[in-house]
């Protein structure tokens, strides 16, 4: 459930807000050990009623057309470009998750979100224990992203 | 033409804000990154008007609002926010927020919160204006607007 409504905003921001073609989503069957991360990564933690962690990790190419996007035509200086795409990265993920959470259990009422962080030049995170992991990927004309919730199944499911 | 600070941690949204506030003929007066630096800047340049993100690091909005209201009761501070986070408004607005915005934001929605704050600056007019503000009822928000 709280994957489908990450995968469902997921697909109404890149479509609807971001006006990006999206040619295919796959579904993750099996939680796997480890989650594989692209190129660019963003979490954001939920606590209080939902004890979980939402990673969204972008390929380059589609990140890029995401700031290009966001600076609305405005050119990004070379200083601030990584910064610029942090900021976009976990803008990207807050909106995601904030409009997914209404949809959530008991409409997402007291479950918490932390400030989004972001990690470069990971490979994977491995989960914890009996953590599960839940993890679609998204493909779009610009590339893809992953969005993926980790934590106890019996809250991710 | 109103003094405005804008504090979001997050930069393409400082930049976003900043942009539409040019637009609409005001003034920033400072882009902060935290509630820390925006007490700092609302004693320093004393703005007419603050935006106000919630989840901050360092120091979240809520907290930055009742320092903010402790050093000037008559602040006026409106809460940039996403939704889901309406436990956290409800907090800021009790704290003495004036009303929130949901993100995107956008010119007309600026406009709209701007113009609910600051009444010369409301849209006035021809009954197409009140239509455009009918329409847009949901952009701005105040805890007698959820009532």
């Amino acid at each position: 459930m709280i994957l489908d409504a990450l995968i469902l905003q997921s697909k109404l921001f890149l479509s609807e807000d971001m006006d990006i073609n999206i040619e295919n989503v796959d579904i993750e069957d099996q939680s796997p050990d480890k989650l594989i991360l692209k190129d660019y990564t963003s979490m954001v933690g939920t606590g209080g009623k939902l004890n979980s962690m939402v990673i969204i990790s972008f390929e380059n190419h589609l990140l890029d057309k995401l700031v290009e996007l966001f600076m609305d035509g405005e050119e990004v200086e070379e200083e601030e470009l990584e910064e610029i795409k942090d900021s976009v990265s976990g803008e990207t993920i807050n909106t995601i998750i904030g409009l997914a959470l209404p949809t959530f259990p008991n409409r997402g009422k007291g479950v918490t979100i932390t400030p989004p962080i972001t990690i470069n030049n990971a490979s994977n995170i491995k989960k914890y224990k009996n953590a599960k992991i839940i993890s679609a990927n998204i493909t779009t004309e610009f590339g893809a992203l992953s969005i993926s919730a980790m934590g106890p199944e019996d809250m991710i499911k | 033409m109103l003094k405005i600070l804008v504090v979001d941690d997050s930069l393409i949204i400082r930049k976003k804000l900043i942009k539409i506030i040019e637009k609409l003929g005001h003034e920033v007066v400072f882009g902060a990154k935290d509630g820390q630096e925006a007490i700092s800047a609302y004693k320093s340049k004393k703005p007419d008007l603050v935006t106000m993100d919630i989840t901050m690091p360092d120091m979240d909005g809520i907290t930055a609002v009742k320092h903010i209201m402790k050093a000037d009761k008559n602040a006026k501070i409106i809460m940039v926010t996403s939704h889901g986070q309406e436990d956290m408004v409800i907090k800021s607005i009790q704290s003495g927020a004036v009303g929130y915005m949901l993100k995107p934001v956008t010119e007309d929605k600026l406009a709209t919160a701007i113009g609910e704050v600051f009444i010369e600056y409301a849209s006035s007019g021809d009954e197409d204006d009140l239509d455009i503000l009918e329409d847009e009822e949901e952009s701005f928000h105040t805890l007698d607007s959820e009532a």
